[in-house]
This record gives C-alpha cells, structure tokens and sequence, in this order.
C-alpha cells in the first residue's frame, strides 16, 4: 500500500520569538557536524524540540524535519517519510526510491537505504536529517535502518535525534571515535541565568532574584515546569502567595502546576482542552465537530490557546493544524480520565465521523477502535480494504486493524470476513484465513439467500459483496496452490476467470498466474504458457510491471522444457526492454540478467555469459526477487562447471541449497541433482551413486516432470560409470529407464529433455560398441538441438562425445553444426585459477573494483557502477593499497598486472 | 530457596517503583490500577502487581513520558 504523506509530520515547529536564546547549546550542535550524529536525549518537558528548532532558524545548514508517531515503526512508512522529509530541502532526492515504496512487492530495505545515500553523496550542499521524538518507536528494524545509515552516510549529511531514551545504536563506539554530539537533562537544564531570562524578559513578570532562584530550584531547570508557572504566575492574583505554596509544596511539579494553570481559565477554556486532547492533531473544524459546542468558535479558542502559550505547536503555515506539546497532552487526558461527567468515547466517535467525512478513513478506523464502537470500526475497515484490494496488495497496517476487531464482527459480514482471509492469506497464516473464507462463504450458500438470513447480513460495500464468489474463489486458488493441491488450484483458478468482467485485471491477473504455475507443475507446458501470458497481460494492464515480468521466468522456462531456447532467449529480451523503459530500476532485473546469462552460457557464448552474470551480480541486492540469490548461485556454478572450477561450483552449489526455500514455482531441476552432475564431472561416481541411493531413485521409478532431471542424472551416473570399469552392469536396465523417460518427453512435447535424454542413448550405445544405433540417436538430438543453437549440452557430456561427434562429422551428418561443436571442445575455455602471490589475498570485490580501477573508472563511477557509496569504495581502495603496498591508484594498477591479478 | 518461592519468568509479579515528588490518588487510573503511597520524604512509591516484565516496561515508560524522575524499582514478595 503506497504510503499517504501527511505534510504536518515534515513541517518544522516555528521557533518562537519568546524563547531564550541559547548560545552555548546551539555552537554545540554547529560543533558537532563534524561527527556523524547528534542526539539530544532528556525527558520530556527538557526543551528538546524548542532548542532544534532555535538552531534551524538560527540557519547554518539546511535540515529537513521529520515527527515521529508509533505509525512510523512501519520499516516502509519510516523509510517513505524519510525521503519525502529530505524531498523538503533537496527536492530531488529519492523520486526513484519514493516509486519503489509504492510498487509491490516492497524491494529490500538495504538496497533502497544504498540507493539513497548514493544520491545522498551527489548533493552539492550539506544537509541535516532530524529525527523528532524518536522513542516513540519501538522496532527494531527501525535501529537497524538507523545504525545502517550512520554507518554509511556520506559526508554531506548529519543525523540529528530527540529522544526520551536513548536510541539502539552504537553510541559508545561513535562516542570513542569522536563521531557522536551528545545533549541531555544536565546540558538542557535551564541555569540560575537563563531562568532569570526565561520568567522576567521573555515572560514579561518581574520577579525577585530571590523568587527566580526558589522557582528554579523547586523545578531544577525543568523547563515545561518553569514555563507553567510562569503562566500560573501571569493569571495569579498573588504571586508571592503562588510562589510561597508551589515552592513548599512536594506536589510531583506537573501536576501542581497544571491544577494551577487549567483552574485559572474560564471553563469553556477548560473544557475545551480536556476534550480536545484526545486528538493526535487538531484543527478548528475537527475540534468543532467533537465539542458539539455552538456557543464558542474553536478557532477563536485555539488563537487564545497559542497566544495564552498553553503548549500548542503548530503543524503548518496556515494556523490550521496544531498538537498539544505531547507532556501537556498526557496531563490534560489524565484529567479528562477522571472527568466523570465527560463521555470520552463519544468524543472518539465524534471526531471517527468527522475524519471520516473527510476521507481520512486511518484516522477514522483509529478512533472508532478507541471508542470501542466496532460496527463503525468493521464498516470503515471493509471499505479500505475492498479499496485497496482491487488495485494493490494488502499491508501489515490492515492485518493490526483487523486483529483489533473481536472475532464476533466477522460473523454475519461476509466481505470483511474474505478481505481477513486475505490479508491473513499475505501473511502466512493459511489455517485462520481458511476459517475465515469459511465464514464468508456461508452467505454465498443458496440458504442464505432467505429474506431471514439476508437481514441480518452487514456489508458496507456493496460492490466489494457482488465480486465476492470471485474474490473467495482467487483467495482458494491461491490457498490450495500453497498447500500443493495442484487439481483445486485449478478447479478454483477456471471460476475467478468464469467470474471476472474481462476488466477486473487485478483478480484475473492473479488467477491465470495460478492457473499458469498449476499447469506447470503438473507437466501441462503449453497450457501453463497461455495462463502465464495471460497473467502478464493483465498486470500489465493494471500497471504492475514488477508482477508482470515476474511471469518471465516461467514462460523462458517453459519453453526451455520444450526446447526452444531463442524463444526463451526473446522472452527474457523484451522483457528486459519493458523493465529498461521503467523509470525506476524493476524488482527481477536482475533475474532477467541471470537467465540471459545462462542461456548464452548454453550457447557457448561465455563472454556474453559473463557479462550478463555479471551485471546480475551487481544488481542483484537491489533488484533481485527474494530467491535471487538461489537461482544466481546455480546459474553461477553451471559456469564454474564450464571453465573446469568443480571445486566452486560445488560450493556455490552448497550455498544454493542453503538459502532454498519452497515457493509454488515448480523446481524440475533439484540443486542436489545438479550436485550430483559435478560429482559425475569430476568422476566421483561414488558420491553421486550415494546420491541417488539417499533419493530413492530406481531404473523403475515412475516419470514425472518435476522428477525427470533427477532420474536422466542416474542414467547419467551409470553410464559414465560404465565408461569408466566397462563392467557390463544394468546396462538393460538404463537402456529401459531412458526409453521410458524418452517417450515420456516426447508425448508432452519436453523437447529441451528429448535432446538430452538422445544424447545420453547415444553415449549408450556407442559405449557398447553398437555405434550405428548410437549415431542414429545423436542425430536426432543435433536435429533438435541445432537451429536452437544449444552447445553445452553436448560438450558438457565430456570426451566420448567429442568422439561421436568426430564419427558423425567423417559420416556427414550436420557438418557445419558438429565441427562447431568439436572446436567448443578447446581446452581454451577453461581459465586457470589466479592464484595471489599475497599475504592477504584481495577479496572479490576489492578484485572486481581493482579492475573497473585499471579500467580507468573514477571513484565516483565505481560507487555508481556497483551501487555503493562513494565512501565504501574509498574503504575498498584503501585495502587493497594495504594489500599491494602500494599508495596511489596508478602503483595498484601496476602492481596488480605486475601479480597477474588483472 | 525453595522453588515455591521463586516465581517463574511469567508469573505475575509486584513491584514498587519510588518517584520523586508526591503524586495524588487520582493517578491510580492512569497507571492501570497501581497503589499510590504519598512519603514524608518527598517521593511517591507506586505498587503494582504487573503480568509481567513487558507490563511493567510499560509502565516505567508512562513514568518516562511525564518526566517523574525515577528513584527506584524493586520487586517485593507476594
């Protein structure tokens, strides 16, 4: 869900023109630019905000100003509020991130915060990030975010906090380099000389030097408390008689003092402030419609409240929004606690309608949750979520308003029951969001068409209940493909699409793309493409570019299956094109890389191979989908396997299979079967025997598609075994297995697999000695595999292949395409391993800048090209000087090609 | 100790937090039901019986946002 900004949070409190100036502090802060942090962290009431702003308008640095409320733990929304709060003083900064936030699926944090200070360390000028009120929140991916950006931030920028406890960070070892400006109780504390200043220059009293230093003791140079009794002191009749009674009170000083203040206001004043303080901001209009007071304007009370200084802070230019200092806020909604005579929850419910009216329908749901008036509450929730369902995904912010509803109103509302299963559905909980479709299935039951039942129906809109069966039946769709129930996933999928107006792109998208894997999965190759087409088409339609190329991947791999690699190769070609054209880098570039990469590693074209890796790897933190990583690793290790490096293709292998996870994308091609294709390279035939013992695989195991890569690598494993010790042993048997696995490919068109299971036959029987049989079966995989351009396939089947090819070759058959793939057979492809004659070897990634170094790339165009700061490759730079002891850039890149590194 | 003694990590527990200056009864509600006992040397000692440790974070947090300075926490027996 795209995050709503409210220009009141980026809006700098103005400094008033009665504070007491405060040199000492405010050369702290300008002090302190020189670190990477400032936190100013005192209680409440400390003049924590009112010294920040002092400084801002005092006006040495630009610094964009971002208020703090528990909404903003939200890693999204903090992270959105951030960029629009450094969009106030540098307007161009982070548009690209500000798309990104609003298009799902939410990219990862890291790569957004890099993206940001990268921008961040192009900026001409310097600037100032404050964070108000940062206790309020209580996450800590939050910390993390924070940590990760005084970690990272570039020069150019400085980090303010204020706090009432001290944040999560690293503060000692910031502290110790020097890095952190701290400012708390005993800096802020008003002294004996400001208080003086404070209550009888700025507040206008006159007070003894006597009477000063009894007010500043009793408050110990707690602000708010002397700023309270200054106004008591301004409304008293007696000051003398005040000062006397507060000062030999031992009355917690708030508390006295607010007795004091609230006693001294006419009643409408009083009234006015108890009731309004239930209002996290507020306006004439919202205060009008909560007071239900026609006697008194609210905007003529809160002019008397801001002038009176009774702890209103505007929240724009306009005098339209203020809040209540939060600590005067608290104290007045303890008072209104005990008011006995005040119903405050219909003061809730009155300022629910009023947000309401005014299509703030948060605020509305918050109130009414307050208010514990829940059939307003389900109302409201209903139709944001029918709102956002048609044209987003649901948020984290919904699945909270939900849970806060008792499991009670979802009974008879059969919509918000479905938009629960949902939700619960994004999230994981597949057992509570089958009981809730439950529920709002009941009402679609033909007995609940009866004028009895439909009574006691709520829906709030009408229009969400009349797509119901459509929207329960995607949400089934989806449930069963997550459980693997392959028939019900489809079942469900076919009446979304028999349900849906053909302009619903939103449910009908999502339903073919279930419908495409489910097919898939079950072997129906060509069915699954047009579903996944489909599913495309119609996100595209409704705008969601990340979710329509997430199709890619599928559609190249089904027709990979079936042996159409330039089609798969196009795929992947125009959707890069679609993602290029996007202004924004599109979640999955990097996966599109990735596949480019390995089909051109199939064609034997490495250095586009390579290149392509390449540019995925770089990517691939920032623009990769979530199992990136997985797929990246094997592609990578089918490289390794290329060049001869079995060793890191098996550990790459290794790594793969750690971060794998289940999806409902079929995974016909298991990484320990690729596993065991290494091994089989490297002819450790034992290990990839055990392999396949441990998986159960036999000669007589049954065929399917998700299990025929596994069963063509036993035939495999048995061949080269037979290649090895010529041991006469279940050849039938093999023979068998790979005729079975033949037809089955063959009948559902796998013509990707036929080529590499009639290689395998061929391999056989030219083992075997029956060369013409063998001949005749490579034949017909070169006639497959030839206007495709495959090469690997055949090459990587190792030297008796090379052999057979030459046979063929002398008998004519395919002259051109065999000679082609004879001369892949070089041995120039296989790259020696650079060894570092070095102490401490350079890593990968010093290596990787070292090169774009030699290649003559400015630090600045590094940190561009690899997406990191300028800062990190500086550090980089510095290591690798270490490494080569060296001192400058031109010396490295002499050494290095001294070394053989580059 | 013997283990009766000894609550577990979710038992609930009673605790008394000592604040300075004094604070009226009428602060009971806003607490969520903490016993407020004014004392001759300024300071206030509130106790509370809380579920557990998160509740009475929470309730040191409310101390924190009305700027009480804070004296001491003690968990006494039941």
């Amino acid at each position: 869900m795209s995050t709503q900004i409210l220009a009141t949070k980026l809006y700098t409190p103005p400094s008033r023109p009665g504070i007491v100036l405060r040199p000492r502090l405010i050369d702290r802060i300008n002090a302190g630019h020189q670190g990477k942090l400032t936190l100013v962290s005192a209680p409440a009431g400390f003049g924590k905000t009112t010294l920040v702003t002092g400084w801002i308008t005092a006006g040495e640095r630009p610094a964009a100003w971002l208020s703090l409320d528990e909404g903003d733990s939200d890693p999204m929304r903090f992270l959105a509020y951030v960029v629009a709060a450094l969009q106030t003083v540098a307007p161009q900064i982070g548009t690209r991130i500000m798309s990104l936030l609003e298009s799902p699926p939410p990219p990862p944090i890291e790569s957004l915060l890099t993206s940001l200070l990268n921008e961040i360390a192009t900026m001409p000028h310097d600037l100032t990030l404050v964070l108000d009120d940062y206790h309020v929140l209580d996450s800590q991916q939050i910390d993390e975010i924070l940590a990760f950006l005084v970690d990272n931030q570039p020069p150019q920028m400085h980090l303010l906090i204020t706090t009432r406890e001290d944040p999560r960070l690293p503060l000692a070892r910031l502290r110790a380099r020097g890095q952190l400006t701290e400012l708390r109780a005993a800096d802020l504390r008003f002294t004996p000389d400001e208080a003086a200043e404070f209550l009888n220059h700025r507040m206008g009293l006159t007070l003894s030097p006597e009477d000063v230093v009894a007010l500043e003791a009793r408050t110990e140079g707690w602000i708010a408390g002397l700023q309270l009794a200054a106004i008591s002191i301004q409304t008293s009749d007696d000051t003398s008689r005040f000062i006397q009674s507060f000062t030999g009170s031992h009355h917690f000083v708030l508390d006295y003092l607010v007795e004091e203040v609230l006693n001294h206001q006419p009643p409408h004043i009083q009234d006015f402030l108890l009731k309004t303080s239930i209002l996290d901001r507020i306006c004439g209009a919202l205060c009008d419609a909560v007071l239900h007071d026609a006697g008194h304007s609210s905007q003529h009370i809160l002019e008397y409240i801001r002038q009176a200084n009774l702890f209103l802070i505007p929240l724009d230019n306009e005098r339209q929004w203020y809040r209540y200092h939060h600590l005067f806020g608290d104290l007045l909604r303890k008072r209104l606690q005990q008011a006995a005579h005040v119903d405050v929850n219909e003061l809730h419910i009155r300022a629910s309608q009023w947000y309401e009216q005014h299509n703030l329908r948060s605020e509305g749901i918050h109130h009414a949750l307050i208010a514990e008036d829940f059939g307003r509450a389900a109302d409201m929730i209903e139709l944001e979520w029918a709102y956002t369902h048609s044209t987003s995904f649901q948020s984290r912010g919904q699945l909270v308003w939900m849970q806060a509803l008792p499991e009670s109103m979802f009974r008879n509302r059969p919509v918000l029951s479905a938009g629960y299963g949902w939700v619960l559905l994004d999230f994981g909980e597949i057992d509570a969001a089958d009981t809730h479709l439950c529920n709002a299935e009941r009402w679609l039951a033909p007995e609940a068409q009866a004028d009895d039942v439909v009574s006691e129906r709520i829906v709030a809109d009408d229009v969400a209940f009349q797509h119901l069966p459509a929207t329960i039946a995607a949400a089934r769709a989806y449930l069963a493909l997550a459980m693997g129930d392959i028939p019900s996933t489809i079942k469900h999928g076919q009446r979304v699409l028999a349900l849906t107006s053909a302009t619903d792109h939103h449910q009908r998208g999502m339903a073919s793309s279930l419908l495409g894997l489910a097919h898939w999965s079950s072997s129906d190759l060509e069915a699954a493409f047009q579903f996944m087409t489909d599913g495309m088409e119609s996100m595209y339609r409704l705008g969601n570019v990340p979710f329509a190329l997430s199709n890619t991947f599928g559609l190249a791999d089904i027709r990979l299956a079936q042996g159409r690699l330039l089609d798969a190769i196009g795929i992947y070609k125009n959707a890069l094109q679609v993602a290029e054209s996007q202004p924004f880098t599109v979640q999955g570039v990097a996966d599109l890389f990735m596949g480019l990469g390995d089909l051109h590693r199939e064609q034997n074209d490495l250095e586009m191979a390579r290149e392509y890796l390449q540019k995925s790897e770089t990517l691939g933190k920032q623009a990769g989908l979530p199992d990136w990583r997985v797929r990246f690793c094997q592609a990578q290790a089918r490289m390794k396997q290329v060049t001869g490096d079995f060793a890191s293709a098996l550990e790459l292998l290794n790594e793969a299979e750690r971060l794998y996870y289940a999806t409902p994308v079929p995974n016909p091609r298991p990484i320990a079967a690729a596993r065991a294709c290494v091994w089989i390279e490297q002819g450790q035939i034992d290990k990839a025997l055990s392999w396949a013992h441990e998986r159960g695989l036999s000669f007589n195991s049954e065929i399917s598609y998700l299990n025929e890569f596994e069963l063509i690598t036993l035939a495999r494993i048995h061949i080269t075994q037979y290649e090895h010790n010529r041991v006469q042993q279940s050849v039938d048997e093999v023979a068998s297995l790979l005729g079975r696995l033949h037809d089955a490919a063959e009948t559902n068109q796998r013509m990707g697999s036929v080529i590499e299971i009639s290689i395998l036959q061929a391999r056989l029987y030219w083992v075997q000695g029956d060369r013409d049989i063998a001949l005749t079966m490579l034949q017909r995989a070169l006639q497959l595999a030839e206007p495709e351009g495959y090469v690997r396939v055949f090459v990587d089947e190792g030297m008796s292949m090379k052999a057979m090819l030459s046979e063929a070759l002398t008998r004519g058959i395919r002259p051109a395409y065999t000679q082609k793939l004879i001369a892949a057979f070089q041995p120039a492809h296989r790259q020696p391993l650079v060894s570092q004659p070095l102490i401490e070897p350079l890593s990968e990634r010093e290596l990787e800048i070292l090169r774009l170094v030699a290649d003559g790339l400015s630090n600045q165009e590094i940190s561009q090209y690899l997406f990191i700061a300028l800062n990190t490759v500086k550090g980089h730079n510095r290591n690798i000087y270490q490494k080569l002891q060296v001192n400058r850039r031109t010396e490295a890149v002499a050494r290095a090609r001294e070394l053989g590194l580059i | 100790m013997s283990e009766a003694r000894t609550p577990g990590p979710d038992q609930p527990l009673i605790y008394q937090v000592r604040i300075k200056g004094h604070l009226d009864d009428d602060w009971n509600d806003w607490f969520g039901g903490v016993s407020i006992t004014p004392e001759a040397d300024g300071t206030t000692l509130l106790t509370c019986h809380v579920a557990d440790q998160a509740a009475l974070h929470g309730l040191l947090r409310q101390i924190r946002d009305l700027g009480m300075p804070l004296i001491s926490v003690n968990q006494i027996e039941p």
